[in-house]
């Protein structure tokens, strides 16, 4: 057998990589920590600069990687050793039980049903979606297998009614419970696919070269950021994205979380959690030290928000041509090709882009309407807006679990906690290490274009190793 | 031909129905389904299965093909999306060909969304099938197409990017031809003095790489060369050269790496009428050589967006920080002389913003930010030197200083050659002047047509460090088909019927692919020649066809129309055809499904590859065979997975309604309507809009309901719901 490829991330970078060095005729196993491959993209409702819908787009790449013949998909996975070098690593995987046997799981939602723990969806954040401790991670989950949240299945849902913990037999040890509802559910149906006794599976592969595409985190605000935690009323933007999203908890009807009414004035401030904010204008006041990610604060620019909050601003702007937009900004970042054109079409629409970042938030009790008052940076003048929701363009930040990762690779992490280039200028992607490469959001933030861009470039330098005897 | 000849026996149709454990079984009465089936014209054989998907039933699926000589089988059970691979596979592993498989969705388009009429569910169910068998005993085989695909690469362009390209290429084994157009390699950065923010000279960068590209024996170059001429396809390219070179070249793909250009800034900012306002290229030039000190100690104002930022263009997305490395250059040179930056938006990201902070610190480098609607003025002094009246809108005051150098950091624009490059390689521009992508977001280093690859400022202008990124991975993409030695086409491909052609030449117009050419381009008669391996398979050129000269295999004119003429065999008054597109409607459709959300059950839904499909004959039989509704989905808008189907669909049906119009058709019966597969929630509104605005009674199937509540109970008790 000839080695592999390991691309580690399935999303929409990993899933580019998988697909061209699959396609090329390399043998790839594309890995995700997570029981879908997908990635923050199919948790999009549009793209910019063209709006397309994400999951439209993004779906069907997710399946060619399920029915491509040179894929092994290892969901639930994560990578426990690495061992030997460039062209002969051997790689250990470790796939996470999903406690439901994907090939008997047809999707019946009976086990979700009877489930007796719902819990809130952490898609939605604050929109307060709900979901069960057994159910598919996403309708175009990829595989799409229902999965039993590990909440349960280890005893962290006792409480509130999960059958697990009550169990007075270790279930790994036990094969015939008749406890858990889920369990109970399947069997009735005849499917009898979840099994929670399930254990996690290793897997030793052989693998020639290796591509990380992790990719990025949104950031969460700090509670007390413009009362972000506080006022029903003040969302970020991948919450935002998630009430304009057909598919969301509110089937696209773009709400105030606080009375149920559609928004007519919405605010998006730019460079949430930017430490250094207004310093970018004013390079003589003494800088803060650029250090990494300690006080809950971004140290960087996360380019895509800009973008971001004017795709949102439009969509909200199609949804209901009432609304009045404002973007609070003091760099508009439209530099990729067609940003331009894109924050011209929002502003035809009528969208307001105000030169100032907004220092205090204050919501009324009665209206939970949100008084925003902000600093016009070329008249210097204070103003106070009256907007019905304020949504916070929150930066990107490096994937939590890149440092257990790096060190399981032997790679070295950047400062900002991305993943470090070898030599940024005349080997892009080239890691610390010989061999693996790195593209997406592993690198820094980046948007959807430049990621697959990325993938794809990445995906060359990985067949490199063992070249085309293999082919 | 894609048909069977009207003589030929019928062929021997098996159909399987699948229970789907109580997921269809729980609502359809399945057994009653599949009673149905056997009653329908060409099938000899019904099976209804608990899963079939399974693996036990799979193998017996293949043996039922055996046993009872079976030609042509339909499945009728869940989403073609996911489950269709595998069913193909048990077919051919039978000795069928896997094109004789026709997919019936039962559980999407019907159980999970009529659960609350179980009658209804079943007999949409009996329809769906009776469409299916219909279509099924028109299919025909098809073979997968290849096209070979040989091992030399040509790439356009010397500059970083072109020369990283060829070098991706070449270190695959492949043999590349690299075409610049002057008598060096390294394109712009030959005109370049630092680069930002990786702080290396230009020139540095480009022998580096020019020295690889030379040492690389499988890379020829051919300097002072351009294109004359191309034509054919993959794998079968002629190109012309002339120029420093005049090879005629045979090559299997080509990359476009041919560069930006610098926008002529005449007339802005005084550029023209004095000689000291210069381009930010000149003042790179000046600074790079090193015999020249024309530019220390001089007093220099920067001014950023020059012809950028507006109507015309985008952002040139290196001026800002091109600009801030210059200043810091300038400084460093003479920390006296004054620098001045005007800027309107520092638009630098991610770590480059930092870079320009760190940068910066220590410089007195004087950053305006100005007003774009009011832009400084750079006139002649009294001394015959130039002033700059500007207005700082940080600090809110009017500015006049005497400066020595005005520099414009100018806007890039398409390099010139584009438009001549577009015309030879047959692909377009968008309005910038750049090359244009087959998707900005998803194929951003394709061009529509396979072979094709663009990367570097021939796509948008960029710095080095993108433009390298692209190169490697436009690199990548022209070195798969070279690697597999072949490009394939799946057989669901377009036919052209040469006696029926009118040989207007419409169909190599709106193919997206460019996969018809015309024979010979300066006849009169437009011969079209279908390049099988090329096409996609969308079926715009058969719908746009004014000849009806033009099939697609697996959706040919006949098979639809048995669907068509099946789905309103009864009661069509009360029914609505649905054409869906295979990506966008139907995923919709089938996320109403995984929803579980309830719609009326009046809608008989026939799958297209396309919207770009959808013949106007189609929807005129189906209000001639009386339909209460037609509706036509596609893909929401910009997004169309063959390019732009949707919208010659559009066009289409805009102008069907007007001519049914004037015929007298009620033409509010034809609904178009564009979806994006998140859009479950939109496909369940639109049919409880037509149902309610077309006057259809949703409870027309009632009738049954009473009938078969009974089974549909019993099995609904069966399947624990």
């Amino acid at each position: 057998m000839t080695a592999g490829v390991l691309v580690i991330g399935g999303g929409i970078a990993g899933i580019e990589a998988a697909l061209n060095l699959a396609d090329l005729g390399e043998q790839v196993y594309l890995l995700d920590d997570t029981p879908s491959i997908g990635g923050l993209m199919a948790r999009l409702d549009k793209t910019f600069p063209t709006n397309d819908c994400s999951i439209c787009i993004e779906a069907p790449k997710m399946y060619e990687v399920q029915t491509h013949p040179n894929i092994t998909l290892l969901t639930n996975s994560i990578v426990r050793k690495v061992k030997g070098k460039a062209g002969d690593f051997k790689v250990t995987v470790v796939e996470k039980a999903k406690f439901v046997d994907e090939d008997r799981c047809k999707g019946c939602a009976k086990c979700a049903e009877a489930c007796p723990v719902s819990l809130p969806d952490e898609l939605d954040g604050k929109l307060g979606g709900i979901r069960k401790l057994i159910g598919l991670p996403f309708p175009q989950a990829v595989p799409n297998t229902y999965v039993v949240s590990p909440l349960c299945r280890f005893g962290h849902m006792d409480h509130a009614g999960a059958c697990v913990g009550r169990c007075i037999i270790d279930c790994s040890q036990c094969r015939e419970c008749q406890i858990a509802d889920c369990v109970v559910a399947c069997r009735k149906e005849g499917a009898e696919a979840v099994l929670l006794w399930q254990k996690d599976k290793r897997h030793k592969l052989r693998i020639k070269s290796i591509i990380v595409a992790t990719g990025v985190e949104p950031y969460e605000p700090p509670a007390d950021h413009y009362g972000y935690a506080t006022y029903d009323n003040v969302l970020t933007t991948m919450q935002f994205e998630r009430l304009m999203n057909a598919g969301g908890p509110t089937e696209g009807d773009i709400i105030r979380l606080s009375d149920g009414k559609h928004p007519k004035r919405i605010g998006w401030v730019q460079c949430v959690g930017r430490e250094v904010g207004l310093k970018d204008e004013l390079p003589e006041v003494p800088q803060a030290e650029l250090k990494a990610d300690q006080g809950g604060h971004l140290p960087y620019c996360s380019k895509v928000c800009c973008m971001f909050s004017t795709k949102q601003t439009i969509i909200a702007k199609e949804h209901d041509p009432e609304v009045e937009a404002y973007v609070f900004h003091h760099n508009l970042k439209d530099y990729g090709k067609g940003f331009h054109d894109f924050v011209r079409r929002a502003q035809g629409h009528g969208v307001r882009y105000l030169k100032g970042k907004p220092s205090d938030v204050f919501q009324d009790p009665e209206t939970k309407c949100l008084t925003v008052r902000y600093e016009d940076l070329d008249s210097g003048e204070l103003h106070d807006l009256e907007l019905d929701l304020l949504v916070l363009a929150a930066g990107l930040l490096p994937g939590q679990r890149n440092a257990r990762l790096a060190k399981r690779l032997g790679l070295e992490l950047n400062e900002r906690g991305y993943f470090a280039e070898r030599d940024p200028v005349f080997a892009p992607l080239e890691s610390t290490v010989e061999g693996i490469y790195l593209c997406g959001g592993a690198t820094g933030p980046i948007d959807i274009s430049e990621s697959v861009t990325q993938a794809i470039a990445a995906s060359l330098r990985a067949a490199e190793w063992g070249g085309e005897a293999d082919g | 031909m894609a048909d069977r000849a009207a003589d030929e026996p019928d062929p021997r149709v098996g159909v399987f129905v699948c229970d789907c454990g109580s997921n269809i079984l729980g609502t359809v009465d399945v057994p009653a389904v599949a009673e149905y089936a056997k009653g329908l014209e060409g099938v000899v054989f019904v099976d209804e299965g608990r899963w079939i998907c399974s693996a036990d039933y799979l193998a017996q699926i293949k043996a039922f093909i055996n046993e009872h000589e079976l030609e042509r089988v339909v499945v009728a059970s869940c989403t073609p999306r996911t489950h269709e691979p595998l069913f193909k596979d048990a077919v051919k592993e039978a000795g069928l060909n896997p094109y004789l498989l026709e997919f019936v969705s039962i559980r999407e388009q019907s159980s999970w969304v009529h659960r609350s009429r179980p009658g209804a569910a079943t007999r949409k169910a009996m329809d769906l099938v009776a469409m299916g068998v219909a279509k099924a005993r028109l299919l025909e085989p098809a073979q997968e197409i290849r096209l070979s695909v040989g091992r030399t690469c040509l790439v356009l362009g010397g500059g970083i990017a072109g020369m990283t390209a060829a070098l991706g290429v070449a270190r695959q084994g492949f043999e590349v031809h690299l075409v610049e157009r002057e008598a060096r390699l390294g394109g712009l950065l030959n005109r370049l003095h630092m680069l930002a923010p990786a702080d290396i000279e230009a020139h540095k960068m480009v022998e580096r790489q020019a020295a690889e590209v030379k040492a690389a024996t499988n890379i020829t170059v051919h300097t002072n060369t351009v294109t004359g001429s191309i034509s054919g396809y993959i794998g079968n390219y002629s190109v012309q050269l002339k120029g420093g070179s005049s090879d005629e070249l045979e090559v299997s793909t080509i990359i476009v790496a041919t560069g930006m250009g610098e926008l002529e800034p005449q007339g802005l900012f005084g550029f023209g009428s004095h000689p000291g306002v210069i381009t930010q290229m000149q003042l790179e030039a000046m600074l790079a050589d090193p015999k020249a000190s024309k530019v220390d100690g001089k007093a220099v104002a920067i001014f950023n967006c020059v012809g950028s930022r507006n109507a015309e263009r985008g952002c040139c997305n290196v001026g800002c920080l091109a600009s801030i490395r210059n200043a810091i250059t300038l400084k460093e040179r003479d920390p006296a002389a004054p620098v001045f930056v005007f800027y309107r938006d520092l638009n630098v990201q991610g770590e480059e913003a930092n870079y320009v902070r760190q940068a910066l610190k220590g410089h007195d480098i004087r950053l305006v930010r100005y007003d774009p609607d009011t832009p400084p003025e750079v006139v002649m002094g009294d001394d015959g030197g130039l002033m700059v009246r500007a207005r700082d809108l940080l600090l809110d005051v009017e500015l006049q200083i005497p400066v020595d150098l005005a520099v414009l950091t100018t806007a890039l624009v398409g390099d010139p050659s584009v438009e001549e490059l577009k015309g030879q390689l047959k692909v377009s521009s968008d309005k910038d002047g750049y090359f244009q992508e087959a998707h900005i977001k998803l194929a951003p280093l394709d061009f529509a047509g396979d072979g094709l690859y663009v990367c570097g400022g021939a796509r948008s202008p960029k710095g080095v460090r993108w433009a390298m990124e692209e190169a490697m991975g436009a690199a990548m993409r022209a070195v798969i088909p070279m690697r597999r030695g072949y490009i394939e086409a799946p057989g669901i491909i377009c036919q052209i019927d040469h006696d029926l052609c009118s040989e207007c030449g419409l169909c190599a117009k709106v193919c997206p692919y460019s996969a018809i050419e015309i024979v010979d381009p300066a006849a009169k008669r437009k011969v079209p020649n279908a390049l099988e391996a090329l096409c996609k398979g969308c079926g715009t050129c058969a719908a746009e066809c004014p000849s009806d000269a033009i099939q697609i295999i697996h959706y040919s004119d006949r098979q639809i129309e048995a669907q068509i003429v099946s789905a309103l065999a009864l009661e069509p008054e009360q029914k609505i055809l649905a054409f869906c597109c295979h990506w966008c409607a139907m995923g919709a459709v089938d996320l109403a499904g995984v929803s579980r959300a309830e719609y009326p059950p009046n809608a008989r839904l026939i799958r297209v590859m396309c919207s770009g499909r959808v013949k106007n004959d189609w929807v005129q039989q189906a209000l001639d065979l009386g339909a209460g509704g037609v509706l036509v989905a596609g893909c929401e808008f910009p997004t169309c997975h063959y390019i732009n189907g949707n919208y010659k669909c559009q066009k289409r049906i805009e102008r069907l309604t007007k001519k049914l119009a004037k015929k007298g058709y009620k033409t509010d019966r034809i609904w178009n309507v564009w979806m994006s597969a998140a859009d479950g929630p939109k496909f369940v509104a639109t049919m409880k809009d037509m149902v309610e605005k077309l006057g259809l009674d949703a409870e027309a199937y009632g009738i049954e309901d009473e009938d078969v509540d009974e089974d549909g109970d019993e099995a609904g008790d069966g399947g624990g719901g």
